[in-house]
């Protein structure tokens, strides 16, 4: 009895780890050539040419910092790779463009209100770049000589041999240097770094040329090289920041812990108009640049009017980042009036989005996603397998085929083999019903659900 | 077609190596000029030190001559107050510099490369982030 229980335990422990790959972790890019054509399988991507070329024209004029303050639609049926398009082009924008995803339905909460939340979205958005410049000296040390007076008490003096791979030179101490170089624990082949403006001392870590086998070295030793050039070196640092940041540092006493608890709450806007005065300012001195990031707005119909209204007003300041939305509506209501429109979007913001389109897969395109994600989840499955699996995803959908990946494999685990074979797919085809054959089911015996009264009408429509 | 075409190359990268050794030339001259500085702040700190000598022995070329001290550190220190100019205008033309060498690379220029630096006090209101 007791052998099966542990088998078991280790199964489950499989399962965690599986659950953590996420359902758009293959995506790496949009998979464009440098003449932005779309390849046909790159970077995850597959299929979607006309779209993904679309996106990257737009990512184009992002880079180069042409368009601001203007919107694409994503529009599309389920399962035609919105959210993945979305999520390339925030890969291919990389770590320095600022990129928010949020889901349209977010912003309904109960601490803030709509705008609130989506104004923070917006200036989570909006990146500013500043630089830091600072005067260092930086080296290894050579010998620390430390004198005490004879007395006992009175100011200690002290020199402090420093050299880089280029010079050597003797530096002498004053008593606070020399109580800072004591708290630091700094001996002779550390390399360190001294703020001029401060006198701050910073440990990096051991010379190389002082690394032995033999030494009883601490877990947290970093061994560097000696450093080189100049000891005196001016040291330059660009720092990307967001404007949401700067606002929650200035809003409250301990800002930046109130970040990362998460509970923000709402910012006053005169905080706001505050910071924008500032910034601009910093930008026409020149101490600063807006880089305007990319905000992603996943099932956006979810959206009400006075939000899109917002959105209307809000794309037009001029420091409004990309909005970028995606829908998977045709004409219906928009939330909050009893007007239809397409995608559930007032016309006027329609306007003035660029939209693009996605197209349902083809049964090639399909196989090809299926093998990529059976290599994001560490699957193998036979040739014949993954044809019925591809059928299946044509007739039921996408995320359904991708789904019996992971099932499958777990199936074909329990039978011992390796490779994930006809026979497991149609196992868990049989276990996890699709959408439609669910609903099939509940046509057949919504007589023996409960609270069926209301089954007529809307059952007959879908 | 196929000469042109050599002596294009020949161009591009003649001017690219012209540029690159440059910026090399202008970062060894930063470190003697460093090795300068931090030579005469010795010899500065040497003279403060030993208040009773009234004259020391200086070096010009290859002669010595006794100057008193009052005179040695007023001329270090002005020799000093030079090298700290010159590398700060090496520095200054030397970013004009990498950015041409990088547009011959045909990279972009580095991001915030000419930003002007935030002030002690302006950082401060950012510092938790950095």
């Amino acid at each position: 009895m007791a052998a099966p229980t542990v088998e078991k335990v280790q199964e489950i422990r499989e399962v965690t780890r599986i659950e953590r790959i996420g359902a758009h972790s293959h995506i790496r890019g949009l998979g464009l050539d440098d003449a932005l054509e779309a390849r046909n399988v790159s970077q995850g991507m597959v299929g979607q040419l006309e779209a993904r070329r679309a996106a990257g024209i737009i990512l184009e004029m992002i880079k180069e910092g042409k368009i601001a303050g203007r919107a694409v639609l994503i529009a599309g049926h389920p399962g035609t790779g919105k959210t993945a398009i979305a999520m390339g082009m925030a890969q291919t924008l990389g770590t320095d463009t600022p990129f928010t995803s949020i889901a349209g339905s977010e912003i309904f909460s109960l601490e803030m209100s709509k705008t609130e939340a989506l104004t923070q979205a917006f200036r989570k958005s909006i990146g500013v770049r500043i630089k830091e410049e600072t005067e260092i000296i930086e080296g290894e040390v050579v010998e620390v000589q430390i004198d005490r007076p004879a007395t006992g008490t009175g100011a200690k003096v002290g020199k402090l041999t420093l050299k880089t791979t280029e010079m050597e030179t003797i530096y002498d101490l004053g008593q606070k240097m020399i109580e800072s170089l004591t708290q630091e624990k700094v001996q002779a082949g550390d390399i360190i770094t001294i703020d001029k403006a401060t006198g701050k001392i910073t440990k990096l870590g051991r010379s190389f040329t002082r690394a032995r086998d033999y030494d009883a070295t601490g877990a947290q030793t970093r061994f560097v090289q000696c450093p080189e050039g100049e000891l005196q070196k001016r040291k330059e640092v660009v720092h990307t920041v967001t404007m949401h940041e700067i606002d929650v540092i200035n809003s409250r006493t301990q800002g930046f812990l109130a970040l990362f608890s998460g509970d923000t709450g709402e910012i006053k806007s005169e905080v706001r108009e505050q910071i924008n005065g500032k910034v601009a300012e910093w930008r026409e001195e020149g101490k600063a640049e807006i880089v305007p990031g990319v905000l992603f707005i996943d099932e956006v119909h979810m959206l009400d009017i006075e939000c899109f209204s917002f959105l209307n007003r809000a794309l037009e300041s001029d420091m409004a980042p990309i909005l970028i939305m995606a829908t998977n509506r045709g004409i219906t209501r928009i939330r909050g009036t009893h007007y239809q429109s397409p995608h559930g979007i007032p016309i006027d913001l329609l306007d003035r989005l660029l939209i693009i389109s996605t197209t349902p897969y083809d049964e090639k395109e399909i196989k090809q996603i299926l093998k990529i994600r059976c290599e994001e989840e560490d699957v193998e499955m036979s040739g014949d397998a993954l044809t019925v699996l591809t059928r299946i995803g044509m007739e039921t959908s996408l995320r359904y085929a991708i789904q019996l990946i992971t099932t499958a494999n777990l199936v074909a685990r329990k039978r011992k083999a390796t490779e994930v074979d006809v026979d497991d797919i149609k196992r868990v085809y049989s276990l996890f019903l699709d959408e439609s054959r669910s609903t099939q089911f509940l046509k057949e015996y919504q007589q023996e659900f409960m609270f069926n009264e209301m089954t007529s009408e809307s059952m007959e429509t879908s | 077609m196929d000469a042109q075409f050599t002596q294009k190359l020949v161009n591009e990268l003649t001017s690219l190596e012209e540029v690159a050794e440059e910026i090399l030339a202008d970062k060894q001259e930063m470190i003697d000029l460093d090795k300068r500085r931090q030579k005469t702040r010795e010899a500065v700190r040497a003279l403060q030190k030993d208040k009773k000598i009234q004259k020391t022995w200086v070096c010009f070329g290859n002669t010595f001559l006794k100057l008193s001290t009052q005179q040695t550190k007023k001329l270090l220190e002005k020799d000093m107050r030079q090298i700290d100019d010159e590398i700060d205008e090496i520095r200054h033309n030397l970013k004009p510099k990498v950015n041409k060498l990088r547009d011959l690379e045909h990279q972009d220029d580095i991001k915030g490369f000419n930003l002007r630096p935030l002030s002690k006090e302006e950082l401060q209101s950012l510092e938790s982030f950095m």
